[in-house]
């Protein structure tokens, strides 16, 4: 085993020992969560060079290839979200570290879900990827339910909707694997087409979407997101919908490529745009912070469904290509971060004011001005404005909507930005009012976390170049010719 | 050439920028003297640059982003003019703005911002090409709206508001624009200016359309000018910021780079572009100085009159001929000395004495003949009264006019001018003649605040006397021209 | 650096420092102790002028490169006498003001603005003679024209403030049209020198309107009918010394501006019409002043419209009829001063005469100076012409002599003529008188003797005689024209309370366009009303069932395509 297989086996090795010993040692949870990622950090430092300089690290589980065996595949992408979702998670943990103030099942749970992100971002196996998503959102319902009693009836609703998408997609995973003998991606691409393959990337597709709370399936997000505690909710809105949207990606660009056609490419772009103006404008009703944030992912997870139609939009005037399944990339990443860096600021401010009504928020620019920077750094990546990595996706988007002959699709991120504009100008404005209200102090460590993610969000914009490298290791074509 | 100049340039404010977020609020000292050595060093190095690029020199300096998206920092003379004016004029805001908060509230936020104003500003003239335009060009948006409400009333915040609700909708238009046009002709830098083949004349039309509204905002254009008005509620340096160094004058900057580096002026005038252009510069100049004349408030009218004025700057290079292009690209200059001084003239009537409304100017001529004197030379500049610089500016564009067979031109400029003196002619009286108050009081006392005033006055007359010198905006703007745009 | 500081002038430097000089006094007027007593500096300001007059016209050219557009100056021998004239006369009104101190206004802060802006009147003044190219000429245009509104309103009255308003309005106006003017003509020409536009405007597209602006700028600032209408009431409203330049040498300006940029011939019929309606009518309407000073000015108007007639006519001496009447009508004006506000006594009635012999020289008494100057002019054009301008002695005779009596029957104050007043008065008498003479033009088609021949002198004699005789009987008669308020024509326009009234009614119909209020919806059906309720549907377990249902039919469909 070469050092960057170990390394990716331990991204998957490393969450899971730490939720066990979380469980078994509850006062050294913190400790152990902390030690986990610092180690996951190297590992995941290893895996990067490796994948750079050498392109995708295999690991087959116990040596056998497929179909006898397992592959764990860490490519451009796979690592792209790992690394996403490492930062996210030490930002969620040492947040959490900081404040103290969460019950003891936070800390096994959010690295049991650290670990099934993980393996779902390098699986290759559509069953394994359906374990890792089972997994992931079990962990993902018990942490909203951990927002106490009034959360519950949101984990409910979560749950029935995430079971429904488990089962959608089973059934799609068990057609395939009737139909073809195998469920490795790699192999499947080799295969040829059958007539069950259309219903079966339709059952799976629909499954990850609910999963994915893309319209008019997201109707669980917004309440279960505003429902958990903030650290939850950063945890669940950043990263937990790009798992199954990750699948979605690899099923339609690497499994079945040649599945496409040009309407059902157009249909899932046109919910995604659904999707940006229906959160938009729900986003721009609320009356309660988290509920904002809520459903500006559910903006936000929309534009990623632009992808399918734009991926290549290779023109010929442009020195890039790829240009729009880098978008996705890029947004997913960003998104995370500013995301992730929202909800924490929103957590902030409940300490802080002790109420989550967006009219609480009242002058606390003045009281609290580095969680005030963060959350306008964040939106400033939300609304896709340069330099942040949002307007690197949102550009890469609108370039490839333009070069590939399809305007249409570009003006979507654009209108996007805009309303995004609209309904973080409510928070920003009021945090500028002239009163400073009674307020608890908050830690500056404390607030330096969302800062951090705020600023790392921003960072991907300005030194874009590295990641968007990365990205390209391990490219399927079909993110170059497009679909 | 050497990449290290335009990156220093930029460090000048950037690095005080990112140093003053994180002192304290009290710290007033250092905090001063990160902003004013910021300002000085920058004075100095693009002082030092001036002697360079007039000899021919230009610097670059390239940053790779995304594939096909580089930061690209160019000094060349256009870029120099602009920077130029915004470090002489930062350096002066910074003098007035530290004696104007002296140790309120918040300021370690504002100074930040404010440096990162300048610092967009900056790369904005530095910009050479459209990617790096745009990227400046929102940063600047951004840094600029924590000054905008920087006093957090209501009314600020409702400016605040305003100013993004323009401005916002305004950087999407330019952002299409610019994907538009490099999806099909791929990154546009300035110094090559595309070979658009690949679109249709509607395409380019629209494509220019889209630009034009793009930094049309930002440059205040009937009826996209509805931010700035609102934009006075903000402090005194703020509006200096606002209406003469950077906000205003980054939208009339991006109209020039539009006609003559993207476009070309060959490609405007066979796409009949010129005229439109110049119609909407006219009807602005007349709308703001129409609705200027409404105003009882004394800065809501200079903001009118900015509305007006800026447009000289667009209809330069709307006409798209060597004389208006130099008349506009003075303007630039002449427009930013002459506004300055009026809005830091406002600041120091509303700080000593109270006095925001024009009744109040009855009699302060008496009491504050420095002040008054500066306000009084301001604002006969721009009513384009000789040898002031306004003259100098509305010479040119109107031979431009001339040149470029658009005599109507003359009409607009004989009206504006009409129209400034009646707007600005009654202030002065006030200030001089009339007899103030019972309750007056205030004095000027404080040479900080009026001293950057009375510099930018006697620079606003000096550049109009010494018009012809190699030196001067208008030298300046010759060599430009003669440079770039001319065979 | 000195490369920069040589390029600021080359050439003898005596005509900018004509113009810089009156500058710097101006400015120096901040310094406390002039401004204690600032009226000190007006008679020191035409110095350089005065030396640079004497040492007469050509050679002298200076040119500044780097000044405002190029700048340069020159005394060409054709305004050699405007320049001698103004030159003489600021000087002599300068000494005369000394004794403001003791006039209205004397508060020192006020006296020190109107110091200033004498100075920079004055400089503006001899600019427009000097200046060979069009930046200068306009900047100095622009000085002559809007500074001396300073002088006109230096003493705060409401009939000055209001006098002041309507000259400050022509004078925007005047400088707005002659800049559109002038551009037409760089831009014709391809550079700023005067001369060039005055060659190229004729053949240059829009030559003809450029001409008409300038001229109609021009004829504002020369008091040429129907454009004189602020004039008799600038005139009087402004102190005695300030009249006296204005009356005498800031008028000239225009009428320099007339002769430098209108093209030769261009609308002479229109010049030759209105300049004699003016020479007539003014002088006529003059009859129905009562204020003295008034009267002058209506003189003045009359004066200057026979210039421009002559100008018309294409006359090489107006030169010279303008060098009389600016030291005549400058003398009358001070005289006219003195003799208002003297008590009675020698020094009145010294002044009184002094007055008289301006007044018979302006009404071109034989050999007077104006006789000199109108012989010189009749000589040099169509008899038609001259016939007028003979005539026109007659209606002159008689509004000098109403003036005469008017200035007599006054009550005087109580001041006492100082000799320091006095000795302006009398030297700008005796230049009136004699200057003519001296300076017999060259261009003139006559020799200086022609004037003293009896055919010449009897030309002279039967107008005045024939104006003063109709005074005469007039006053024999006691048939007086109803008095007046100056302004004539002025009140056929809309006062300006009715302007005022009409613009702030107008103005409201400007709002702010675009109205940026939001469009309105029915509230139920606005785009976010819309949106909760969808989802409200979509949060229906039911629904939901089915949106996956049929997600998935729809997918599979389109994937079977």
């Amino acid at each position: 085993m070469t050092p960057a297989q170990a390394a990716l086996a331990l991204m998957l090795a490393l969450p899971l020992l730490a939720a066990l010993a979380a469980i078994a040692l509850p006062r050294l949870s913190a400790l152990l969560a902390l030690a986990a990622l610092a180690a996951a950090g190297a590992a995941l430092a290893v895996l990067g060079q490796a994948v750079l300089r050498d392109g995708p690290v295999t690991l087959h589980s116990g040596g056998w290839a497929p179909p006898l065996g397992i592959a764990l595949q860490a490519d451009g992408l796979g690592l792209a979200f790992l690394a996403m979702g490492w930062a996210v998670v030490a930002g969620v943990i040492g947040f959490a570290a900081i404040e103290r103030r969460l019950p003891a099942p936070f800390w096994p749970l959010a690295m049991l879900l650290w670990a099934a992100l993980n393996a779902v971002f390098v699986s290759r196996d559509l069953f394994n990827l359906y374990v890792g998503l089972e997994l992931l959102t079990l962990a993902a319902v018990a942490l909203v339910a951990l927002g106490g009693d009034k959360a519950l009836a949101a984990a409910l609703r979560y749950m029935f909707y995430a079971l429904g998408g488990s089962a959608l997609y089973l059934a799609g995973v068990v057609l395939v694997y009737a139909g073809h003998g195998t469920l490795d991606m790699a192999l499947l691409a080799g295969q040829g087409r059958l007539a069950t393959d259309a219903l079966a990337l339709a059952l799976m597709s629909a499954g990850l979407m609910v999963k994915t709370a893309l319209f008019p399936f997201h109707v669980w997000l917004p309440p279960a997101h505003a429902a958990a505690p903030a650290t939850g909710s950063a945890l669940l809105s950043a990263l937990v919908p790009k798992a199954s949207f990750l699948i979605m990606m690899r099923l339609w660009f690497e499994a079945m490529p040649d599945a496409a056609n040009a309407p059902l490419l157009a249909a899932l772009a046109l919910l995604g745009t659904a999707a940006v103006v229906h959160g938009g404008i729900m986003a721009l009703r609320q009356s309660q912070l988290k509920q904002i944030i809520a459903y500006s992912t559910v903006a936000q997870l929309g534009y990623l469904f632009l992808v399918f139609p734009l991926a290549g939009g290779e023109g010929a005037a442009q020195p890039w290509a790829a240009g729009g399944w880098s978008a996705a990339v890029f947004l997913a990443l960003s998104h995370a971060l500013a995301k992730a860096a929202m909800f924490l600021c929103a957590g902030i401010w409940l300490m802080a004011a002790g109420s989550g009504a967006l009219a609480a928020l009242s002058g606390l620019a003045r009281a609290l001005p580095m969680t005030a920077a963060a959350f306008g750094l964040a939106s400033v990546t939300l609304m896709g404005l340069p330099p942040s990595g949002g307007f690197t996706a949102k550009y890469l988007m609108m370039t490839a909507a333009f070069a590939s002959g399809q305007p249409f699709w570009g003006l979507v991120p654009l209108a996007g930005g805009l309303m995004a504009a609209a309904y973080l100008y409510r928070p920003m404005a009021l945090l500028f009012a002239r009163d400073i209200p009674d307020h608890q102090p908050v830690s500056r460590a404390l607030q330096l976390v969302p800062l951090a993610l705020a600023l790392a969000a921003i960072a991907l914009g300005i030194f874009s170049q590295a990641p968007y490298d990365l990205m390209q290791a391990g490219r399927p074509e079909t993110a170059e010719e497009g679909l | 050439m050497s990449a290290a100049l335009p990156m220093a340039i930029l460090a000048s404010s950037l690095v005080p920028a990112a140093i003053t977020f994180f002192l304290h609020q009290n710290s007033h000292r250092t905090r001063n003297t990160l902003s004013l050595g910021g300002a000085v060093i920058k004075l100095a190095l693009v002082v030092a640059m001036l002697v360079d690029v007039a000899g021919g020199a230009t610097h670059e300096a390239r940053l790779a982003l995304a594939p096909g998206l580089f930061l690209l920092l160019r000094l060349d003379a256009l870029a120099l003019l602009f920077m130029a004016l915004s470090a002489v004029l930062w350096l002066l805001t910074t003098i007035y703005a530290i004696a104007y908060f002296g140790t309120k509230a918040e300021l370690s936020r504002f100074f930040g911002f404010f440096s990162l104003c300048v610092a967009a500003t900056t790369g904005l003239a530095m910009s050479g090409s459209l990617i790096t335009f745009f990227l400046f060009f929102e940063m600047l948006t951004l840094a600029t709206w924590p000054l905008v409400v920087h006093k957090q009333d209501d009314k600020s915040l409702a400016a605040g508001r305003s100013y993004l609700s323009f401005s916002l909708p305004g950087s999407a238009a330019l952002l299409l624009a610019i994907i538009w046009l490099e999806s099909a002709t791929g990154p546009v830098v300035f110094t090559d200016p595309p070979d658009m083949s690949a679109l249709s004349d509607a395409s380019r039309r629209a494509i220019f359309a889209l630009f034009v509204i793009g930094v049309g905002v930002k440059a205040a254009m009937v009826p996209l000018h509805g931010w700035l008005p609102g934009a006075m509620a903000a402090p005194a340096p703020v509006s200096a910021l606002l209406h003469a160094v950077a906000v205003v004058k980054a939208g009339a900057f991006g109209v020039v780079r539009l006609v003559f580096d993207v476009f070309t002026i060959g490609q405007v005038q066979a796409l009949g572009l010129g005229t439109p252009l110049a119609l909407a510069a006219s009807v602005t100049i007349i709308w703001g100085s129409l609705r200027a004349l409404q105003q009882d408030e004394i800065k809501k009218r200079l903001a009118y009159s900015t509305v007006s004025q800026v447009s000289y700057i667009v209809l330069g290079a709307a006409l798209a001929g060597p004389a208006a292009a130099v008349g506009g690209l003075a303007h630039l200059v002449h427009q930013g000395l002459m506004k300055i001084t009026l809005f830091f003239c406002a600041g120091i009537f509303d700080e000593r004495c109270g006095v925001r409304r024009i009744e109040g100017l009855n009699g302060l001529g008496a009491r504050m003949p420095v002040t008054a004197f500066c306000f009084s030379l301001g604002a006969l500049g721009m009513i384009g009264l000789p040898p002031l610089a306004g003259f100098v500016s509305k010479f040119y564009l109107g031979l431009g006019a001339l040149q470029a067979g658009a005599p109507w031109v003359l009409v607009v400029l004989a009206a504006s001018t009409a129209l400034n003196a009646a707007y600005f002619m009654p202030l002065l009286y006030r200030l001089w003649f009339l007899t103030p108050a019972e309750d007056a009081r205030g004095d000027e006392n404080v040479p900080a605040l009026v001293v950057p005033a009375a510099v930018t006055a006697l620079a606003s007359l000096a550049v109009g006397v010494f018009a012809a010198s190699a030196i001067s905006p208008l030298g300046w703007a010759t060599l430009i021209v003669a440079r770039e745009y001319l065979p | 650096m000195s490369a920069w500081l040589a390029g600021l002038w080359t050439g003898p430097f005596l005509p900018l420092l004509a113009l810089a000089w009156p500058l710097i006094l101006g400015m120096a007027l901040v310094a406390p102790p002039l401004r204690r007593r600032p009226l000190v500096v007006l008679p020191l300001a035409p110095l350089p002028a005065l030396v640079l007059a004497v040492m007469g016209a050509g050679g002298m050219a200076t040119e500044a490169p780097s000044l405002l557009l190029g700048v340069e100056l020159r005394l060409d021998a054709a305004l050699h006498p405007f320049f001698l004239m103004s030159a003489l006369l600021w000087l002599a009104a300068g000494a005369y003001a000394q004794g403001m101190a003791r006039e209205s206004g004397g508060q020192g802060d006020r006296q020190a603005i109107f110091a200033g802006f004498w100075c920079l009147t004055l400089s503006g003044n001899l600019g427009v003679f000097l200046a060979q190219d069009a930046a200068s000429f306009y900047v100095a245009f622009a000085a002559v024209s809007l500074a001396a509104w300073f002088l006109v309103v230096h003493a705060r009255t409401d009939q000055a403030l209001a006098a002041g308003r309507l000259y400050i309005l022509l004078a925007v106006a005047g400088e707005i049209a002659l800049l559109a003017g002038l551009l037409i003509g760089v831009q014709a020409a391809g550079g700023t020198a005067i001369a060039d536009i005055r060659a190229n405007l004729p053949e240059a597209p829009l030559g003809a309107l450029a001409a008409g602006l300038m001229a109609a700028g021009f004829a504002i600032k020369a008091g040429i009918v129907p454009l004189h209408v602020w004039l008799p009431l600038a005139h009087p409203a402004a102190p005695v010394a300030g009249s006296a330049v204005l009356s005498g040498a800031i008028v000239k300006a225009g009428l320099v501006g007339l002769m430098l940029l209108v093209p030769p011939g261009w609308g002479a019929s229109i010049l030759v019409t209105l300049g004699l309606a003016g020479a007539f009518g003014a002088a006529l309407w003059g009859l129905t002043q009562e204020n003295p000073k008034a009267v002058l000015a209506y003189s003045t108007v009359s004066q200057m419209g026979l210039m421009a007639a002559l100008l018309g006519a294409g006359s090489g001496v107006v030169a010279g009829y303008a060098l009389h009447h600016g030291l005549a009508k400058g003398a009358l004006f001070l005289g006219a001063g003195l003799v208002m506000a003297a008590a009675a006594g020698r020094g009145r009635a010294f002044a009184l005469v002094l007055c008289a012999l301006a007044a018979a020289s302006v009404a071109g008494l034989p050999l007077s100076g104006g006789a000199a100057a109108k012989a010189a002019a009749k000589a040099d054009i169509a008899p038609a012409l001259a016939m007028a301008l003979t005539l026109s002695g007659a209606t002159t005779a008689l509004l000098m002599g109403w003036f005469l009596y008017r200035l007599t029957r006054g009550e005087g104050g109580k001041a006492r003529v100082a000799p320091a007043q006095l000795a302006p008065l009398a030297v700008l008498v005796t230049a009136a008188l004699a200057l003519p003479w001296v300076l017999w033009p060259e261009a003139a088609t006559v020799p200086r003797l022609y004037a003293l021949g009896t055919g010449a002198m009897a030309d002279a004699a039967w107008p005045a005689a024939l104006g003063l005789g109709a005074g005469a009987l007039a006053l024999a008669m006691r048939w007086q024209p109803t008095p007046r308020p100056p302004g004539d024509i002025l009140a056929l326009l809309p006062s300006s309370g009715t302007v005022a009234t009409a613009a702030r009614r107008l103005t409201p119909a400007l709002t702010e366009w675009p109205n940026l209020r939001r469009p309105s919806l029915p509230t139920h059906a606005t785009p976010a009303a819309l949106a909760a309720r969808a989802e409200a549907v979509m949060r229906r377990w039911p629904l939901s069932g089915v949106a996956m249902a049929a997600t998935v039919i729809v997918l599979a469909a389109l994937a079977l395509l």
